[in-house]
């Protein structure tokens, strides 16, 4: 239960005014409410004016057609064209919202378990801990444009290395990134191993955060190691599981510079090839927005990403939730 | 008042000020008017040649005009060409617009829709009209006026290397889209595995003028048409330009070119053979050129059954921002780049355009004084074709119209469509691009 210290920074000056009742006299609202708010609004005027402001900006946008150079007054307005458009014509752009499911289910799921399996690596009595840790930890530092090239040159068809190893062992060449079949799981695997190390690093934590008294009475009760596993740490992972579900879902399906890099062959190419197998919508709508001038529509794709990753974390969050 | 209520007012106003602080400077919207007398103009300038080859000699071209106008003040901006588009319209939107900046002609008529450009004074005006062709500038026109000072030109070429033909037996550059295609099988060379150790012909996956540019000179090379003269209603997909596609799909399915050996980079080191590409990459091919630039063959683009060599044109131009509150003194920095620097002399981009960047400049003038630097067997190949090259249709939507052809042509190379239904699906995205911009 909040103390009544809790109460004053946690309850507004018009739920106080309107929970005072048929006074004559109105409450005096306790300055120190006053004070509160005086002290969070540098914070609270910045994520109004750089977080809330442009949402409902972009809303406004989406529903008119403009070019970034008209005149923010002289924007017609479309209704809701740019969103017929994009969900019913934007080929490109369907294409698009797939591929960016593709990529955070598969690129979650992978991360999920092979994080918890270094987690729980590192957390038992393995020799070289620190040697492991770097290794899982160290692509996380690296940036992600500098492991797409990486990746690209390693990956590539003619003249890659990981052709040249896999000729050596009697595999024939793979295609990878110059494959519209084969170039997503490309970028999901370099996803994985980029995040990897995040995930480890959080599933240490929670795992070190258990107890030891709760193995020692599963031990007493007859556990065996598997046993302990699933009826003790697993169950007690479920809010750092969740953490790691959610927030990485929100950024997988945001995901851009990954693809950009690992998909532009240079300056001039746009990226989300070949043919689109790997176009993502954040991609799309950056090349919507600033190669095509049309704000209204990358405004239309970024409320659509908007509603489904809300509608996504909702429902995350219930099924993670209700199991608990 | 009670010091605590000071106090808070206090509070509040350094939150205001450090709101204020990230906000836009007054004054830096769009600006009008003239400069005050007697102050320094400055002027931004902003251009896509950013490599140091390009900079420098672009630096010491705008350093000459301050020591002869002390007034005036240059701030150089340069970024990459796939940069280029985002920073003039987000610096316009954020009412920081480069007084000057050089883009393609393709960008010109949403710029122009936007208000985004200047009316060219009268004597810029009459330059423009007496020393450049009516090619270039139809190319800078837009609604019947002409935006900006023409620069560089480009077309676009078959490129060879003589050396690898000479080994494989290929007496002279293939002429038609038979011979395109028996050079190009006889000069791949497959690893036994079945990759590419060799293309033959180099193509150029993912960006949108690398694709569109050769396949639209191929087109109309074999007689076909791009979009309709007055109406620009699409006919890429007509029979001519599925043959020109599947020329493209038969040279993939016979591995005698691969999109994974995919950019121009690799004809330079010698992993393609052969490849269509504009004028500009001459600097390039100086200074990286596998087999040294001598053995850089450059050969008319091969033509169809019937049909007529021809190249696609497209130029980049100078213009001035109509918020610039200098902009007298940025249309006479333009027109002073732009104009001889003395009797029979070449004007400065001229001279720029043809040391430094390799590309053909659009002044009449330049090209008769520059005559020498434009004689070499490579710029002479490009300065020929520019007799028989057809300017890409300046239209809103133009890119994105061109994205979709774009994507048309790579999904037949991919085999994710046919020929006929890539290039039908094209048209239909194109005709909608064409219905929303009417």
């Amino acid at each position: 239960m909040a103390s009544p210290q809790d109460r004053v920074f946690t309850t507004s000056p018009a739920q106080l005014a309107s929970s005072a009742g048929p006074r004559k006299h109105r409450r005096r609202i306790d300055p120190k409410i006053w004070w509160a708010y005086a002290f969070i609004s540098p914070v609270l005027i910045f994520l109004l004016v750089f977080s809330v402001v442009p949402i409902f900006f972009s809303f406004w946008v989406s529903l008119h057609s403009w070019n970034l150079i008209t005149p923010i007054p002289e924007m017609p307005f479309v209704g809701v064209d740019n969103y017929t458009r994009i969900l019913l014509y934007d080929d490109v752009f369907r294409r698009a919202l797939v591929n960016t499911f593709v990529f955070a289910f598969w690129g979650v799921t992978f991360n999920l378990v092979l994080g918890l399996a270094g987690a729980l690596l590192l957390n038992s009595r393995i020799r070289w801990r620190p040697l492991w840790s770097t290794f899982f930890f160290l692509p996380i530092v690296t940036a992600p444009l500098a492991l797409g090239m990486m990746w690209t040159a390693l990956l590539n068809k003619n003249f890659g290395l990981v052709n040249a190893l896999l000729g050596s062992i009697g595999i024939p060449p793979q295609p990878f990134l110059s494959s519209p079949e084969q170039a997503l799981g490309c970028i999901i695997f370099m996803a994985i191993y980029q995040y990897v190390g995040y995930y480890v690093v959080v599933f240490l934590a929670g795992l070190q955060g258990i107890p030891q008294d709760y193995y020692d009475a599963a031990a007493v009760d007859g556990a065996n190691a598997r046993q302990s596993f699933w009826y003790v740490t697993l169950p007690l992972l479920r809010p750092v599981m969740l953490f790691l579900v959610v927030t990485n879902t929100i950024g997988a399906l945001q995901v851009f510079d990954l693809v950009f890099a690992a998909t532009t062959g240079g300056a001039e190419t746009s990226g989300g090839g070949p043919a689109n197998s790997t176009m993502v919508v954040v991609l799309h709508m950056y090349n919507t927005a600033f190669k095509f001038f049309r704000m209204g529509r990358a405004s239309a794709m970024a409320m659509v990403l908007f509603v489904v990753i809300f509608v996504i974390t909702l429902v995350q969050l219930w099924l993670l939730r209700h199991r608990e | 008042m009670k010091p605590s209520r000071t106090l808070f007012i206090l509070v509040v106003v350094f939150a205001l000020t450090m709101l204020n602080a990230c906000l836009p400077a007054p004054g830096a919207g769009l600006q009008e008017g003239v400069a005050p007398a007697g102050e320094k103009v400055k002027l931004t300038v902003l251009t896509h040649w950013g490599e140091e080859s390009l900079l420098k000699p672009m630096r010491a071209k705008l350093d000459e005009y301050t020591s002869l106008n002390p007034h005036v003040e240059i701030d150089y901006q340069t970024v990459t060409f796939d940069q280029l588009l985002t920073k003039i319209t987000t610096a316009r939107a954020a009412g920081i617009s480069p007084d000057v900046y050089h883009f393609y002609n393709l960008w010109m008529p949403d710029f122009v829709e936007g208000g985004m450009l200047d009316e060219p004074p009268s004597d810029v005006l009459a330059d423009i009209q007496a020393n450049y062709s009516p090619g270039s500038q139809s190319a800078v026109s837009y609604g019947g006026k002409i935006w900006g000072y023409p620069t560089e030109l480009n077309t676009y070429q078959l490129l060879y290397n003589k050396k690898m033909l000479q080994e494989a037996g290929i007496e002279a550059p293939p002429a038609t889209f038979a011979e395109l295609k028996d050079a190009a099988c006889k000069l791949a060379i497959a690893n036994p595995d079945g990759t590419l150790a060799r293309s033959g012909f180099v193509l150029m996956p993912g960006w949108d003028s690398g694709v569109v540019h050769p396949f639209l000179s191929l087109l109309w090379s074999n007689g076909g048409e791009y979009l309709a003269p007055e109406t620009y209603q699409p006919l890429f997909n007509g029979p001519q330009g599925q043959a020109t596609l599947q020329l493209y799909v038969d040279l993939i399915g016979e591995k005698c070119a691969d999109p994974s050996i995919g950019a121009f980079g690799n004809f330079v080191e010698g992993k393609g053979a052969m490849l269509i590409m504009a004028n500009w990459l001459r600097a390039t091919l100086k200074d990286a050129f596998v087999d040294g630039y001598e053995n850089v063959g450059v050969a008319p683009i091969p033509t169809g059954e019937g049909g007529v060599s021809t190249t696609l044109q497209y130029n980049w131009l100078y213009g001035v921002d109509s918020g610039s509150k200098n902009k007298e003194e940025a249309w006479k920095l333009v027109q002073w780049l732009n104009s001889p620097a003395g009797e029979g002399a070449a004007s400065p981009i001229g001279d720029y355009l043809t040391s430094a960047l390799g590309a053909i400049p659009s002044r009449i003038s330049d090209q008769q004084a520059l005559a020498d630097r434009l004689s070499d067997e490579f710029m002479t190949a490009y300065v020929r074709s520019a007799a028989n090259a057809r300017a890409e249709p300046v239209l809103r939507g133009g890119q994105e119209i061109k994205t979709a052809l774009q994507q048309g042509i790579e999904a037949a190379w991919y085999g994710q469509k046919t020929v006929e239904q890539a290039l039908n699906d094209a048209a239909a995205e194109a005709e909608r691009i064409l219905a929303e911009n009417r």
